[in-house]
């Protein structure tokens, strides 16, 4: 069971062509990095997967543990266990952390069912314990007034509770301190399981030292133009990208 | 006239005169209603609410019985129900400002009779609950009074429960010096609903909320007047609506500072889908003389539907210097990166939605609950 992209052509609507034929397959139980110097469409990859609607597919398919993933909506898409933390994650004014994660769960469960609100409760405390956040985030409105770091803790929170098949990461890394950074990889740590992917999205080595990814790509104008081990994440931070520049130019 | 028989001829003469005084204040509101000018879209107070469609039933309410319930819960002895015959709370009546609405006023008046004063002499342990509600016309009349240095918190419900159902109300709201009150008023179910609220400041604290839902035609009038200044003295009014289908809520307010250094804050938010229509018109008045006064006022809007229509018309009008007023108004679709943050986490599409309109709105409702009472 897997998460396979195969020839994926996408562009901004009515737009350029900013994905141009990737092709990628992310087994259960494995983190994939995807690098690329800025532009090179990752973070359009990773909205492109949830549906996002200021993309549309031109070209190729998307199968999630069988099903065909373009064809579900935005919020089938993370029912069947498809997860985004966004490189910005969005304020949602007048709406709070607790009951915004409660509608999420409900809708997991069976039609009429409802989550028990002290179990519910007590998982989100300890889950927040864990990343080191102040239980006072339960009741403001999510990510309002947030700081960056705030954010991305807020969205790997998220995570954790909904506890997805596949969780894209896209510069989780970014806005956060050293101490946050650690944090926050550790409970991605915790998360990892043979039933269960990540697609890691950054530009640095700092956060695949501490989330050790198995498998590495380049992504480059679209496409994925190198795979490789932890090497290519070292070569890339020593060299940078030129080498790809200088390669596919 | 006929008298009881055994009725002395000075308390005969004092009946008379109550049925001569009450006639005569029938008779002017009759005047006052044939004389000012019936809703008309080309009256700016009336412009874009659709009055025309409305105009002709209005008019039938002048001779249509005024009937409802009135209910009022946990408020102890300070309930008094209005009578036709005090002549003090008709007269507070007949001195209503209006924006727009005096041919109606007028109409109240012939049907005075109905309703509640409530004196508020000592804080209120939990909200004082006051309910109207009718299946016809109803007409009542709201007297709140509360007294210096008392905390009071206050629900007005207004329930219409037939498709025609009719209700216009007049809501007079007095606070003290010292004086905190929080007030709301929330209607629903009718076919058209009227109000006429006055609020008149004297050096306390009020916070005011509307909330009108599935009614069809909804005309609001909300004028509050401040006459003190000083530490503590505020005025926040706030209204917070979902429109659907083909619903009109047609709003108007005045902030009228009549002496300087006091605050008010006003915060109108709307979600409006489908074809439906709200028209804020707003104004803020400084006297002359009213230095240092401190006024905002904000009208946002949320357009869920092409079809959804929204006329914001926010004012100013400043008559003094070394003032402190803005007023502003937005109004746009959904934002839809927060509808897709929501989306992605697996909400389904519709509670999505009403979670972000809802959202939008609780910033207007929050403000409300978070004004200092006796909590």
């Amino acid at each position: 069971m897997s998460l396979i992209i195969r020839n994926l052509h996408a562009r901004v609507k009515d737009g350029a062509e900013i994905l141009n034929g990737i092709n990628l397959e992310i087994p259960k139980g494995e983190v994939h990095a995807i690098m690329g110097p800025n532009g090179s469409g990752k973070s359009t990859l990773s909205k492109v997967l949830c549906g996002h609607p200021a993309y549309e597919i031109t070209a190729g398919s998307v199968e999630m543990d069988g099903q065909d993933l373009l064809s579900m909506s935005v919020d089938e898409r993370s029912r069947a266990g498809l997860f985004l933390a966004f490189q910005y994650p969005v304020e949602v004014p007048g709406v709070s952390n607790a009951n915004f994660l409660r509608a999420a769960l409900e809708a997991r469960l069976p039609k009429g069912e409802e989550i028990n609100v002290v179990d519910f409760y007590k998982q989100l405390r300890g889950r927040m314990k864990e990343l080191g956040m102040d239980t006072k985030f339960t009741a403001r409105a999510v990510n309002e007034g947030f700081s960056g770091g705030e954010k991305k803790r807020n969205d790997v929170l998220q995570m954790m509770m909904l506890e997805p098949t596949y969780a894209i990461l896209d510069e989780t890394d970014s806005g956060l301190d050293v101490d946050a950074l650690r944090v926050v990889s550790d409970g991605v740590n915790a998360m990892r399981a043979p039933f269960r992917s990540f697609m890691v999205i950054t530009h640095y080595k700092r956060l695949l030292d501490y989330i050790r990814p198995d498998v590495v790509h380049v992504l480059y104008k679209g496409k994925i133009v190198r795979t490789g081990g932890f090497e290519l994440v070292d070569y890339i931070e020593a060299h940078g990208f030129d080498f790809v520049r200088n390669e596919e130019e | 006239m006929d008298f009881p028989q055994n009725m002395s001829m000075e308390e005969a003469f004092a009946l008379a005169e109550a049925e001569a005084k009450l006639q005569q204040a029938l008779n002017e509101s009759r005047e006052r209603f044939d004389q000012a000018a019936l809703p008309d879209r080309l009256n700016e107070d009336w412009r874009f609410g659709r009055p025309h469609r409305h105009a002709a039933a209005l008019a039938e309410l002048f001779d249509t019985p005024s009937c409802g319930e009135a209910r009022v819960l946990r408020a102890g002895e300070c309930a008094v129900p209005v009578s036709a015959e005090d002549d003090d709370l008709r007269q507070t009546e007949m001195l209503m400002p209006t924006i727009g609405s005096d041919a109606l006023l007028g109409l109240h008046l012939q049907q005075f009779g109905a309703g509640y004063a409530l004196y508020i002499e000592e804080d209120t342990k939990e909200p004082i609950v006051l309910e109207y509600s009718t299946d016809s016309f109803y007409a009542p009349s709201t007297y709140i009074m509360v007294a210096p240095g008392v905390k009071a918190e206050i629900e007005e419900r207004h329930t219409g429960n037939a498709a025609e159902s009719a209700l216009f109300a007049t809501r007079n709201i007095h606070v003290a010096e010292g004086a905190q009150l929080r007030v709301s008023l929330r209607s629903s179910g009718f076919a058209r609903h009227m109000s006429i609220t006055n609020i008149q400041n004297l050096g306390g604290r009020v916070s005011h909320l509307t909330q009108h839902s599935s009614n069809a035609w909804t005309r609001e009038e909300t004028v509050a007047e401040i006459y003190a200044a000083g530490e503590g003295t505020e005025t926040r009014l706030y209204s917070a609506n979902r429109l659907t289908g083909s619903e009109v809520l047609d709003q108007h307010t005045r902030q009228v500072h009549h002496v300087g250094g006091a605050a008010s804050d006003l915060l109108y938010k709307n979600v409006v889908d489908d074809s439906a229509t709200a028209v804020f018109a707003g104004n803020i008045y400084v006297a002359p003389g009213a230095h240092h006064t401190d006024a905002y006022q904000s009208n946002r809007n949320m357009l869920l539907s092409e079809k959804a229509t929204i006329h914001s018309l926010p004012g100013l009008e400043i008559l003094a210097d070394k003032v402190r007023c803005s007023h502003g108004s937005a109004s746009a679709p959904m934002d839809e990166e927060q509808l897709f943050y929501l989306l992605s986490r697996g909400i389904p599409r519709q509670e999505a939605l009403q979670l972000v309109a809802e959202g939008f709105l609780a910033d207007a409702t929050n403000r409300f609950y978070a004004a200092e009472t006796n909590d």
